[in-house]
């Protein structure tokens, strides 16, 4: 395998380049087969059926899982990248923060009991609020004492907390139903959402995007200390609460359409990152393709389950990637002392 | 006259159902010849009181995709079936009923008209109803005078509070819940505690796969359970009955009045 570090400059840049463009190929041919497979009571499909339904089948059903499937991976692998850089800590991800377990419990309060009643786009409303309850309750607690480990400490808190007031909400569910759909919701899925829900998530994943790049010079400078950081001239609070902000807005989008989708985030920029060596800036754009290509084949990879009923996202995710995941640290590295 | 069985057939909306408990109504309420597909879990016996007339149909696992090739007319859902199956279904123009889980024998028979107006059979919906007031009417005259004090153990001492249809059809049956009397509002975890100092006659056991090996069942093994199960009644009635509220549910009530009134 190439390790960034051991080539010239230009090599290394080519070959990010590369990496890029093949895990661009990647995700377009996974977006691809994400189109013409389906699921029937039979087990898998292919193609798209009887000719009158087809435009449906395609259009309403599987365009919006398969777009969903790149924006909410992408979004993950990304934020996670962005973390891992900004935290310098190899369990960085987005569900750290509390902004997953923030969502998913606003989008469990909205939705199971009755806040808002079961219209589609009041579950993804709680969601965001969610998120950024969870968010404002972390800058609150860490605006003062700023310091990353005040942080990370913050998020662990409120993740448990949200996590807890779900498990809450799991008692008191209005009917033994109610709870199992809760118990779904927190392993994710992409099954039926519609193209309303990609519109939903995109004007909340975008921004979050735009957030979490304007701060990839910053990431790199940080990769020093941050008082060298700062002494480059990159506030690193600054760095900081692009990140942070990015990933709340974002991932609370995500999760607000498909529930929480564990391990993209953490596993997707460690498979990556021996590729393109140690800045976080040059992680970033490869863990947005690279979640992207994981969730699609994941996704792909339910439907493709012999007849039952359809397996969550989140655990066909860590059924993929923990195996990739453990054989990536179990290998010896080069400058291992890294 | 087989061509006017035919048409009559042909002008009733086909139907899809996608939860255990509107596939029961939708198989006792409905034609079979309207009946496109219902959902895995009503063809199991272990869930479902009706899996043999299930299992003639095709099955479906209830996701929108694999309902559209059953182009159905009208698809019967409950209130917690997967809410972004039934908006995409409702989006696509597809006619879906939801039906808000049964408490009570009335919110029974409400679904049962439900079901019976969206699938185009509002007399034999009239007809059911008023079976179940007959019945209702016969198990009332040998409801025993004095109301037996009584509690429902489901695996994992779940048990059954004063809002959930098991308790109604036990005060139908002539029975005390003392879990509701404790003030346990719809369903909860009775503690062993409360349990022996509540002190029921009767303990109504409704074994959920006991064959297979579950923490759920295992607390039923408890030893504190099982003094109690030696010295108190025992009743073993199906959960099926009122895991779903059905016309079938007041068989229960028939079979806990058997119990009450054992010798």
């Amino acid at each position: 395998m190439m390790v960034a570090g051991d080539a010239a400059p230009d090599d290394a840049a080519a070959g990010r380049r590369r990496l890029s463009a093949w895990l661009a190929l990647l995700a377009l041919v996974s977006a691809g087969a994400s189109l013409v497979i389906g699921r029937s009571s039979g087990g898998p499909t292919f193609g798209f059926g009887a000719p009158e339904l087809a435009s449906t089948i395609l259009f309403d059903i599987r365009l919006p899982r398969t777009l969903l499937a790149l924006l909410v991976g992408g979004t993950l692998g990304l934020c996670g990248a962005a973390l891992q850089g900004l935290l310098r800590n190899p369990l960085a991800e987005p569900g750290l923060l509390g902004a997953s377990s923030g969502a998913a419990f606003g989008a469990v309060l909205v939705f199971y009991f009755g806040l808002a009643g079961a219209e589609s786009l009041a579950l993804p409303a709680g969601a965001v609020l969610g998120s950024l309850a969870a968010l404002a309750v972390l800058y609150g607690l860490a605006a003062r004492r700023g310091d990353f480990l005040t942080i990370v400490l913050a998020g662990i808190a409120i993740n448990a907390f949200t996590a807890a007031l779900t498990s809450l909400a799991l008692n008191f569910a209005p009917s033994p139903y109610a709870a199992l759909e809760i118990l779904f919701w927190m392993l994710g899925s992409l099954a039926d959402r519609s193209l309303a829900h990609v519109w939903l998530a995109v004007p909340l994943m975008v921004p979050g995007w735009l957030l979490v790049i304007a701060a990839s010079r910053g990431l790199d400078a940080l990769t020093l200390g941050e008082e060298t950081a700062a002494s480059l001239g990159f506030d690193p609070r600054r760095t900081q609460w692009l990140v942070v902000g990015g990933t709340a807005l974002a991932v609370g989008g995500a999760v607000a359409v498909t529930g929480v989708v564990g391990f993209v985030g953490l596993v997707v920029p460690h498979l990556l990152r021996p590729w393109v060596g140690h800045h976080p800036s040059r992680l970033l754009l490869p863990s947005f393709l690279g979640g992207a290509v994981l969730t699609a084949v994941a996704d792909i990879a339910i439907r493709l389950m012999p007849p039952g009923p359809e397996l969550k996202l989140g655990v066909v995710t860590a059924l993929l990637g923990a195996p990739f995941f453990l054989q990536l640290i179990m290998r010896p590295r080069p400058g291992a002392a890294a | 006259m087989p061509d006017l069985v035919l048409l009559l057939a042909a002008s009733l909306p086909s139907v899809a159902s996608i939860n255990l408990c509107a596939d029961q109504l939708v198989l006792t309420v409905a034609a079979p010849e309207q009946i496109a597909t219902v959902s895995w879990l009503s063809a199991d016996p272990e869930e479902s009181l009706l899996a043999a007339e299930a299992a003639r149909y095709p099955l479906n696992y209830g996701s929108a995709e694999e309902l559209l090739r059953f182009r159905p007319d009208v698809v019967i859902a409950g209130a917690y079936t997967n809410a972004f199956t039934r908006t995409l279904l409702a989006r696509l123009g597809y006619r879906v009923v939801e039906l808000q889980p049964e408490s009570t024998v009335a919110e029974i028979e409400s679904n049962v008209r439900r079901v019976a107006d969206a699938v185009g059979r509002t007399e034999r919906g009239d007809a059911i109803v008023a079976g179940m007031q007959a019945r209702l009417h016969e198990l009332a005259t040998h409801r025993p005078a004095h109301p037996l004090p009584a509690v429902v153990i489901e695996p994992g001492s779940f048990t059954v509070g004063e809002h959930w249809l098991a308790n109604e059809l036990m005060t139908l049956a002539g029975l005390r819940n003392v879990a509701a009397e404790q003030g346990l509002d719809r369903w909860g975890s009775l503690s062993m505690e409360a349990l022996l100092t509540s002190a029921p006659e009767l303990v109504v056991l409704t074994g959920y796969r006991s064959t297979q090996p579950s923490l759920a069942n295992a607390v039923l093994d408890h030893p504190a359970l099982a003094r109690l199960r030696a010295r108190q009644r025992t009743a073993f009635v199906s959960g099926s009955y009122w895991a779903c509220g059905l016309p079938q549910s007041l068989d229960a009530v028939a079979l806990l009045q058997a119990a009450a009134l054992e010798p």
